[in-house]
């Protein structure tokens, strides 16, 4: 029974990514007739003929001569190779090869942000959860309706302001040395750790309170839960109940939520590296849709999505294989 | 008229509690400088030649000062700034509500393949990485205003769509719903005359809350330079005060401005909704609206984390509010 659960899970996601891969092959195509003409808009001072010898060249650099059923069907061979296709930039770089440039980068601002908003939202929304209806909670929710209304932007500016140029405590533009320079010396380490300080602390301060109020709520419904209750009444100690019952089976929804939301954080954090001029994916994503790169930014999409359905499977897969409890069936 | 005298009811509550009293106060308010922006504007935002009044600070001339380099006064650009946010809110909010109402009725009454289609489409948009989807469409499509608020609108009806299904499930089995088949009642009668009433509540609450959101994501867009390049807001506003050079020079003016507009209308619509929220749905905590905001953000960290436990207190919540609504005893 479990076992025909996640094949059909699989199955499943297996089809969801395929639908997304068919979308992100033809939303570029939205709209013009000759996807060379994305790479290479019509301008004004060049002639009929000479337009259509550069089409024509560029539909045979990009693959774009065959019919769009074939070109469809070449994209999907080239997925299978991990080829994520080719950018449209000058000298005709893979898109993989630009985004693995990039990622380590993105991923120290988003892990970073995650550990630290996972250790500090779960102390805060456990306090919260012990002290119920007092000043302490009281004040998770004050800050949590403060905070949604902030846009992360606007905090990573007053951050760059104040600390930055006011105080000057860190550098509040990333320093384009920091990627080209880059060794594993302490004196390196260091740089990136005070590079990276204003973009992490500018998100942190969101995913914190957003941890703390899942963590909050978790912890409040599972206190409610029976199995709280026949502890209580089998006498057992006050913090083993605290700590082995209700913490453990609180963690559980927030672990396994950590591989979702990473996906949600890259994509969040397209704005912050564009404050900061951090040289991640984000800032990699922007230029490609400045420069109309559409190779470009539908690999980082696709990547993103593929990253969440994996993510979800994988969450789905735990919760059925881990926790007793849940019935096989429609997740919804 | 009955629907009107319940809208009326429930601005009566909204305005007898206390907190309501300020979020409706707020958004009245916000509306009357949207509405009277000219008259209200002391000079013409879009002017740029004021070069004698460059960067001056706040003074009673110009009341948030001017910016550094064109020496537009930033008071008339934020009071043109609120007409943007409001209308591409509220518009989007209003047609979010709209689309979801009924694609979640269908969803939860038609069910079969009607359900499942829907239900797909949902699954797939939660994997795409929001911002970057809504960037790629903006270049595909246009950045034009309306074209701007149909893709906020394209992606931003699922969450409401699942919600509403899961409220449609529990009214179907409803006597009032049984009642009517059995009297020969169409279909389309139905989820119209009985069904899509017992959403109503749920949908006015829903149009505040997702205002809000599309405001932040709106100021998020503007702020990448991705909005409408012809209307001033304040996202826009934010990214000239960070090319200006308002963090260089210290005019914090510059970057407050439109981040307190910001801040005080995405607050007074949250505000308002999670009061007609408290108001409609009494045993639903005020922290789980709160939650549901931080996910319906853009740049929201856990993306589909609690929902499980979310929508199941809600459907226990909601199948009472049905039975009020329609004086009809409604069990699941």
């Amino acid at each position: 029974m479990k076992y025909t659960y996640v094949i059909k899970r699989v199955l499943y996601s297996i089809f969801v990514f395929a639908i997304v891969i068919t979308l992100n092959f033809f939303i570029p195509r939205i709209g013009v007739d000759d996807p060379a003409e994305r790479y290479y808009p019509p301008q004004g001072n060049m002639s009929e003929i000479e337009y259509e010898i550069i089409k024509q060249v560029t539909r045979q650099q990009y693959g774009f001569h065959v019919s769009t059923w074939q070109q469809y069907t070449n994209y999907l061979k080239g997925l299978f190779r991990g080829d994520l296709g080719t950018s449209f930039r000058p000298g005709s770089p893979a898109v993989i090869d630009l985004i693995a440039a990039r990622l380590p980068w993105t991923l120290v601002l988003s892990v970073s942000t995650m550990i630290i908003g996972l250790i500090v939202g779960v102390l805060f929304g456990v306090l919260a959860a012990v002290k119920r209806g007092r000043w302490q909670d009281t004040m998770l929710l004050n800050a949590s309706t403060v905070m949604v209304a902030l846009p992360a932007f606007f905090i990573a500016l007053i951050l760059s302001f104040y600390l930055g140029f006011e105080w000057e405590i860190f550098p509040a533009y990333t320093d384009p040395n920091m990627v080209s320079n880059f060794a594993w010396t302490w004196e390196s380490i260091r740089r990136v750790a005070q590079n990276a300080a204003l973009p992490i602390l500018s998100m942190v301060v969101g995913s914190v309170i957003s941890y703390a109020q899942g963590t909050r709520n978790a912890v409040i419904a599972v206190t409610n839960e029976d199995f709280v209750l026949t502890a209580r009444a089998k006498g057992l100690k006050q913090s083993t109940i605290r700590y082995k019952h209700i913490l453990r089976n609180s963690m559980l929804p927030i672990v396994t939520s950590l591989g979702m939301s990473i996906s949600g954080l890259i994509g969040g954090q397209v704005v912050i590296e564009q404050v900061f001029n951090w040289n991640g994916m984000g800032t990699l994503f922007l230029e490609a849709n400045n420069s109309n790169d559409y190779p470009l930014m539908m690999g980082i999409m696709l990547l993103l999505s593929g990253f969440t359905i994996f993510a979800i499977l994988v969450t789905d897969l735990v919760y059925v294989l881990l926790d007793p409890r849940v019935t096989v069936g429609d997740r919804r | 008229m009955k629907k009107l005298k319940n809208i009326g009811s429930l601005l009566k509550r909204i305005w007898g509690h206390k907190q309501g009293k300020v979020g409706l106060v707020m958004v009245s308010f916000l509306i009357l400088v949207a509405v009277f922006a000219p008259i209200i504007a002391p000079y013409d935002p879009y002017d740029v030649t004021q070069r004698a009044a460059k960067g001056l600070p706040p003074s009673s001339k110009h009341l948030l000062g001017t910016t550094i380099n064109s020496g537009q006064d930033i008071f008339s650009m934020l009071v043109y700034g609120t007409r943007v946010s409001l209308l591409v809110g509220v518009t989007s909010g209003v047609c979010i509500a709209v689309v979801g109402s009924i694609l979640g009725v269908m969803a939860g009454y038609l069910g079969g393949f009607v359900d499942s289609l829907i239900m797909r489409i949902v699954d797939i948009m939660l994997v795409i990485p929001t911002l970057p989807l809504v960037i790629v469409l903006t270049n595909v499509l246009g950045r034009d205003f309306w074209i701007i608020i149909l893709i906020f609108v394209a992606l931003g009806w699922t969450g409401l769509a699942r919600t509403i299904r899961s409220l449609v499930l529990v009214l179907k089995n409803s006597n009032y719903v049984k009642a009517a088949e059995l009297a020969g009642a169409s279909r389309w009668h139905i989820m119209i005359r009985h069904i899509l009433p017992g959403t109503s509540h749920l949908l006015i609450m829903s149009t505040a809350l997702s205002s809000a959101g599309i405001m932040v994501a709106e100021a998020g867009l503007s702020f990448l330079g991705l909005g409408d390049p012809t209307a001033i807001s304040w996202g826009k506003m934010l990214a000239d005060a960070q090319s200006g050079g308002a963090l260089l020079f210290g005019a914090w003016w510059w970057i407050f401005a439109p981040g307190l507009g910001i801040f005080l209308a995405v607050f007074s619509f949250m505000r308002l909704g999670i009061v007609m929220e408290e108001i409609v749905n009494p045993r639903m905590k005020q922290t789980s609206s709160v939650y549901k905001l931080f996910r319906s953000l853009d740049s929201s960290y856990i993306e589909d984390v609690f929902s499980s436990m979310d929508e199941y207190s809600q459907i226990g919540a909601k199948g009472l509010q049905g039975g009020e609504t329609h004086e009809a005893s409604v069990k699941a």
